[in-house]
């Protein structure tokens, strides 16, 4: 009963101190100014952002495909694990749940700053073509916004319980609101039935799901026959890249609440073992992908993807290049072969390196190819042949990696990060187990 | 009272500010070197259609020669003195512009049967004003489509009106009309004989909508004609087969012709998934009406 006290008192959110409060203040900072700049943008129409004929997908795409990435680490990590049974992801899912949740939401969000007039947001649906990539973009992005709430709701139910007991004397406003949120759980047979047959539902079903999403995304630019975008290869990369985002921001987000909810106890150097074996495994996968995506078309290139490579490879690009693939790919993984790479601390520079870099990954997939068109735009000013973003492009986009920052914030506020109820079902588990040995 | 002096002194002080800047204006206005406008004219002719002039302005600015857009210029045919008025015309946006003269009867020959025109432009703020004379004589081509030991010909005579007598030793071309580029017919061009006369093999199978070739022959750009063309369509061209995909079910259709398949299995897998939603969303309904037996730990909290 004192274990399970103590437990509770662990795992239960917590109000922010200081930093917390600092923390969220500086979010708040970021998103006010995002959105003043947003609603310029707006006002003005897009002749704000640096985006031309020629890169008329900028900084917002690339962002979005960022997004859409991270947001796979929810069918990844969670389904997967949980499919296949394996314990160690206890107090991680969690924390993945709310990753996926407030990545693809603000994808969502992302694609919509991107048009132009967004006042005409439900053409997409009133005038849909189901040829187009675009409608199953949209068709896809609230479906998975709806299955990674499904899948972070369903297992919060019995904690929300426990939080409605644990704050009925103490906070009942928020015991209020959790009872609400419980759906009047009680732990029922029949609610453990009904409730272990949805998620394995969930868990199945966001597996193709997650595909689908990352696939489409892909196809969103293969479809389109540009130089670096014209590849079979497209959706199964994108699946390799976004498990790498995905896992990076994982291990990212896990030392950083290990170490504020001090979880030192919950969230063991194992698990930081086991992440970073995963994490490598996807890294040598995406390389695998880089390599071919790069490598054979220097062999085969036309002018134009000749032109592209050398842009890319050499030319203006270059930096970011070679930033993104060494610091966001190889050297995570000679860190992460090794025992000692996998520590906690290593594993969050190595996680935050690997966020750095599959971030401007997206940025070097989108705005070098529309640089480079099989057919250039004739007369058009010198300075559309290139492309950086403006002021208000990344006002807006800080504004929404921080809102996404706020909406993973206020998640570790306000719900326990780790299941309270499985715990405390291994810990008993562990004990009986223990006890029959003896 | 002091106050008041100041006010009006200040007063007086902005207004000779004003009032020198203007003027320091209009005199830099009147002495501003306006720049010059070179006018192109060249005169063109078809056959049994329309006579019209083409006519290109342009400027030598900071070394650079511009295309000068929206300046109105006025055709004028020179006549015993008189200028009669073809018509008016602005400079488009590369400084060019099109004077169609509907009955070519409507121009005045002089003494010699030359046509003399005028193109004016009066000037404005930035540009002085310029003009350009273009003079040339009246000449027809007649052209023809023959078939002779079963090869297809284009015979075409060029004759000067004013003389009436067919013109030697000019140079034709013949060529099919398309959309970027004409084709051209056998050589380049061809030189009339003495008989102003030109004989043209047309080649087998060119091709053309419903097998119809529009052939012209023409007289580029002559010193004394002028472009003078003549169009035979002749249905010799091999028939092109419309391969258009306008009406079918593809990727590329509009959504009122969305491939069948497209139309089936994505909406199963929408359709799929929403009913997984509503079925998700109904068991946490049912998960909320089914309260019966109380958790271990949640027991043991109470």
């Amino acid at each position: 009963m004192k274990n399970y006290d103590k437990l509770l008192n662990d795992l239960a959110p917590r109000k922010f101190g200081k930093r917390g409060a600092i923390w969220t203040i500086f979010l708040i900072v970021i998103i006010v100014a995002g959105l003043i700049a947003y609603i310029d943008q707006v006002i003005k129409g897009q002749v704000v952002t640096n985006m031309r004929d020629y890169a008329l997908w900028g900084i917002y795409i690339s962002n979005f495909v960022f997004f859409v990435a991270t947001s796979f680490v929810g069918s990844v990590t969670v389904a997967i694990l949980r499919l296949t049974n394996n314990t160690w992801r206890t107090p991680l899912v969690r924390i993945a749940e709310i990753i996926s949740l407030a990545a693809i939401v603000m994808a969502g969000l992302t694609i919509m700053i991107d048009m132009g007039r967004p006042d005409r947001l439900l053409n997409l649906f009133i005038h849909a073509r189901l040829q187009s990539p675009i409608t199953w973009d949209v068709i896809i992005v609230p479906t998975y916004i709806v299955f990674s709430f499904l899948l972070l709701y369903f297992p919060l139910l019995p904690d929300l319980a426990i939080l409605k007991k644990h704050y009925n004397k103490t906070k009942p406003k928020f015991s209020k609101w959790y009872g609400k949120l419980a759906l009047n759980w009680t732990g029922s047979n029949a609610q453990k039935a009904i409730q272990e047959k949805s998620i394995k539902i969930i868990a199945i079903m966001i597996i193709p799901i997650g595909i689908l999403l990352q696939t489409i995304d892909a196809w969103l630019f293969s479809t389109t026959y540009r130089v670096g975008w014209d590849s079979t290869n497209m959706g199964a990369y994108f699946i390799s890249g976004a498990f790498v985002a995905g896992v990076g921001a994982l291990v990212t987000m896990v030392w950083i609440i290990r170490k504020v909810r001090k979880l030192e106890s919950y969230i063991t150097d194992s698990h930081f073992d086991r992440l970073g074996k995963l994490l490598v495994l996807a890294c040598l996968i995406y390389l695998y992908f880089n390599i071919n995506e790069y490598l054979l078309p220097i062999f085969t290139a036309p002018v134009q993807e000749d032109i592209h490579l050398n842009a890319l490879v050499s030319g203006e690009y270059a930096p970011l290049f070679w930033f993104a693939q060494i610091v966001g790919l190889i050297l995570p993984i000679i860190i992460l072969l090794f025992k000692k790479g996998r520590k906690p601390l290593p594993m969050f520079i190595v996680g935050f390196m690997v966020v750095i870099g599959s971030w401007w990954k997206r940025y070097i997939i989108v705005t070098p190819t529309l640089l480079h068109p099989f057919l250039p735009i004739e007369g058009v000013p010198e300075s559309w042949h290139h492309y950086f973003p403006s002021l208000h492009e990344w006002l807006i986009t800080a504004a929404t990696l921080a809102m996404a920052l706020l909406i993973i914030t206020i998640m570790v506020r306000y719900l326990p990060v780790i299941p309270i109820q499985r715990t405390a079902d291994e810990q008993e588990f562990l004990k009986t187990n223990k006890n029959t040995e003896s | 009272m002091k106050g008041n002096l100041k006010l009006s002194s200040l007063f007086i002080a902005l207004l000779g500010v004003f009032l020198f800047t203007t003027s320091f204006q209009n005199l830099y206005a009147q002495n501003a070197k306006k720049n010059k406008v070179r006018l192109k004219a060249y005169y063109v002719k078809i056959m049994n259609e329309e006579v019209y002039f083409d006519i290109n302005a342009s400027s030598r600015i900071d070394n650079k020669n511009v295309n000068v857009a929206n300046i109105d210029l006025t055709v004028y045919n020179e006549y015993d003195d008189e200028k009669i008025e073809l018509g008016t015309i602005k400079t488009d946006m590369n400084g060019a512009g099109r004077c169609v003269v509907k009955d070519f009867n409507s121009i005045k020959p002089d003494s010699t049967n030359s046509y003399n025109i005028l193109i004016s432009f009066k000037g404005n703020e930035d540009f002085s004003r310029a003009s350009k004379r273009l003079t040339f004589r009246n000449a027809n081509i007649k052209a023809n489509l023959i078939t002779k030991d079963s090869i297809n010909y284009i015979t075409a005579s060029l004759l000067d009106v004013s003389k009436d007598s067919l013109i030697g030793d000019a140079s034709l071309t013949v060529q099919v009309q398309r959309l970027f580029q004409p084709l051209f017919v056998g050589e380049e061009f061809y030189i009339t004989d003495e008989s102003g006369t030109i004989v043209v093999p047309v080649e087998e199978g060119i091709p053309g909508v419903d097998g119809n070739l529009t052939i012209e022959v023409v007289l580029s750009d002559s010193d004394d004609y002028g472009t003078v063309k003549a169009i035979v369509i002749a249905p010799i061209g091999k028939p092109i087969v419309d391969e258009s995909t306008f009406d079918q079910r593809k990727m590329w259709s509009p959504r009122n012709k969305t491939p069948i398949f497209l139309l089936i299995f994505p909406n199963i897998i929408i359709f799929g998934m929403l009913g997984l939603i509503v079925y998700l969303m109904f068991n946490l309904f049912k998960i909320s009406k089914s309260k019966t037996k109380t958790n271990i730990y949640l027991k043991q909290k109470t």
